[in-house]
């Protein structure tokens, strides 16, 4: 009835962008892809915009507020914070991708093997995972931070430690079905080596719900990365990043000097919002699916 | 009943396994961080030391031992309440964690009180009326709660309720300076000033205690309201209850029985977060000076002194594990099922 001249008369599957409209409405996907592709877009450009140098203080400007000049103000060290926000958007999305990455990297693969072979390995990664739920994550950050060196890879390699149970969890859920699968069994029938049965036919099919929950984490990333930095762990001033900058004004607020946390504050609520929204919409894909 | 007793004491059992099991992983981990990836020896002798100092605190401290023996003795020393000395307040780390804990625990739990007494409500109601005002305002704020980073979402609050408004004290501990702590009874101002009976001083301790609580209430309540909500509409959809709708129950008694069904996710969820706050108020600490035990930890690592931090660390694992173990039997006592199967 709808089709046109030209359009294929073929009933077309419809595609991941066009089933999560059907599901969610068209206006609340396109606003939320939208502006977390802005952010990442303003991110990336952020060299090429004409934009304040990101990390050269100025004494004679030091909290100013917002003017033409500095739409956003500037900190305590006379940096231009809007400059700073967009850069930061770097800092922050590299790093908690990096770290939400390295998460998946080592435990879907656990959360695979645990899935399919059962018994007391899977007891094992099970219990061990519940154990790290319950950890004093930002604490613990802190400690290691303290022990190991103060620095930006192992704050990553902290937070892909906290990723990991995470995705094995996951996994291990995703795959539990899949072992009695045809395919699965077909594969194994067909003398495959049980390690190549996992990592060549069960894992790839633990992928959609795996991205459906990387948004989520990264929004989870960022907060901790912020988290950390606000008390001076992790990423240290003048690098650009949103809890440092919002630790440097922090101390101004309580005499009403706000532009200088409120403005990075701001980014990172927003971008952790869209996150956790583009996670909603992926997540509601699989259930349909499921 | 011998066979009712049997069943809870084997359910018991195996919990309280779990328990020791976790807590051994726990202090597993703490001895890797503190003996392997970071050296104590550093931490003792300080800034200026030779080759011989070195060995002498290596074989005094025991690091030329096997590894096992190493953490025998560590773990020796935690179970004798032996967490170390703190080296910026010179006490024994156990004896600050003892004095900070009180602080930590009045604003956790009235963070937490908040939270629930406006999430499961919000919660149920808005799993009655999906399309409802209240439902939509409910998920706006869990959202809202779920994407504010804490800190920032403090001093957000701290500049509109006290440098613009000036409706709250500024965010500097407990209680007015001026009036100085209760007497102590049980460590939380907002009772021990009533016990004195000094309303002064309890209205301060209350003033200083809204922000930082609401704050902690803001960004946890969330995972409460959702779970209540979703669980609620689960049960309500359920055959049991489509069952005694079409008996014709009245609506109040078929709505008591969805809520007794949705209470389990529920507890177990508000344990968690209670358990998640004790060392989740950390940065809500720092931005309100409030003296507890995440401020202590911060304070320690600004002083390269982690003992404190370890001993924190430990503290709030061992208490988010009991918390974890009371909701399991807290769950078990409404839901016969939980005791066999669990």
């Amino acid at each position: 009835m709808n089709a046109t001249a030209g359009e294929p008369t073929v009933a077309q599957r419809p595609t991941l962008m066009q089933r999560m409209m059907r599901a969610n409405g068209a206006m609340r996907v396109r606003l939320n892809f939208g502006l977390l592709a802005l952010i990442i877009l303003l991110g990336l450009l952020a060299p090429l915009l004409p934009l304040h140098d990101p990390v050269r203080p100025n004494p004679l400007h030091r909290f100013k507020p917002p003017s033409v000049e500095h739409p956003f103000g500037t900190d305590g060290n006379g940096m231009d914070v809007l400059s700073r926000t967009i850069h930061a958007i770097r800092t922050d999305f590299a790093l908690a991708l990096s770290s939400v990455a390295l998460g998946i990297i080592v435990g879907a693969p656990l959360g695979a093997l645990s899935g399919y072979f059962g018994g007391r390995l899977d007891g094992a990664i099970t219990r061990v995972t519940e154990v790290f739920q319950g950890f004093p994550q930002i604490l613990f950050g802190m400690a290691v931070l303290a022990a190991a060196g103060n620095n930006m890879v192992n704050l990553v390699l902290i937070i892909a430690f906290y990723n990991v149970p995470v995705y094995s969890k996951m996994v291990r859920s995703v795959t539990l079905p899949l072992r009695e699968a045809d395919f699965v069994q077909a594969a194994r029938v067909a003398g495959n080596s049980p390690l190549s049965v996992v990592f060549r036919h069960v894992l790839p099919n633990t992928l959609v719900p795996v991205f459906s929950q990387l948004p989520l984490s990264c929004a989870y990333a960022a907060q901790m990365i912020a988290g950390l930095s606000f008390i001076g762990l992790g990423v240290a001033i003048p690098t650009p990043e949103w809890g440092s900058m919002i630790q440097l004004g922090a101390n101004q607020m309580v005499f009403g000097k706000w532009w200088a946390s409120i403005f990075p504050g701001l980014a990172l609520f927003i971008s952790v919002w869209l996150l956790n929204n583009v996670s909603d919409l992926f997540g509601s894909l699989v259930v349909r699916r499921g | 009943m011998l066979d009712s007793m049997r069943e809870w004491g084997l359910f018991l059992l195996r919990r309280f396994a779990f328990f020791l099991i976790a807590l051994f992983g726990v202090s597993v981990i703490t001895f890797v961080v503190t003996h392997k990836i970071g050296n104590p020896v550093y931490l003792l002798v300080g800034t200026r030391y030779n080759q011989e100092m070195l060995d002498n605190i290596v074989r005094e401290i025991g690091l030329d031992r096997p590894l096992h023996e190493q953490y025998l003795r560590y773990a020796g020393n935690l179970l004798q309440g032996n967490l170390g000395t703190s080296r910026f307040s010179y006490n024994p780390v156990l004896f600050d964690i003892r004095n900070r804990l009180p602080a930590t625990l009045e604003l956790s739990t009235w963070a937490l009180a908040m939270g629930v007494v406006w999430a499961v409500p919000a919660g149920v109601l808005a799993a009655l009326r999906p399309r409802g005002m209240l439902a939509r305002f409910a998920d706006l704020m869990a959202r809202t709660g779920v994407s504010m980073p804490g800190f920032w979402l403090g001093l957000l609050l701290i500049f509109i309720f006290f440098a613009e408004l000036h409706w709250f004290p500024a965010p500097l501990g407990r209680i007015a300076r001026s009036l100085g702590p209760p007497e102590y009874v049980t460590g939380w101002y907002t009772i021990d000033t009533l016990l004195a009976g000094d309303h002064a001083s309890f209205a301060s301790s209350v003033s200083h205690l809204i922000l930082p609580a609401l704050t902690l209430a803001i960004t946890t309540s969330p995972s409460t309201l959702q779970i209540t909500r979703k669980r609620m509409q689960e049960v309500l959809q359920s055959d049991y209850i489509r069952s005694a709708r079409a008996f014709g129950l009245p609506t109040h008694k078929v709505y008591r029985y969805a809520l007794r069904n949705t209470l389990g996710p529920v507890i177990t969820m508000i344990a968690m977060t209670y358990g998640y706050l004790l060392s989740g108020t950390v940065l809500v600490e720092v931005v309100f000076t409030w003296p507890g035990l995440g401020l202590y930890a911060v304070d320690a690592m600004n002083h390269s002194d982690y003992e404190p931090i370890m001993g924190v660390v430990l503290l709030s694992s061992g208490f988010y594990l009991l918390v974890y173990l009371a909701s399991d039997i807290i769950n078990a006592l409404f839901d016969p099922r939980v005791r066999i199967e669990g």
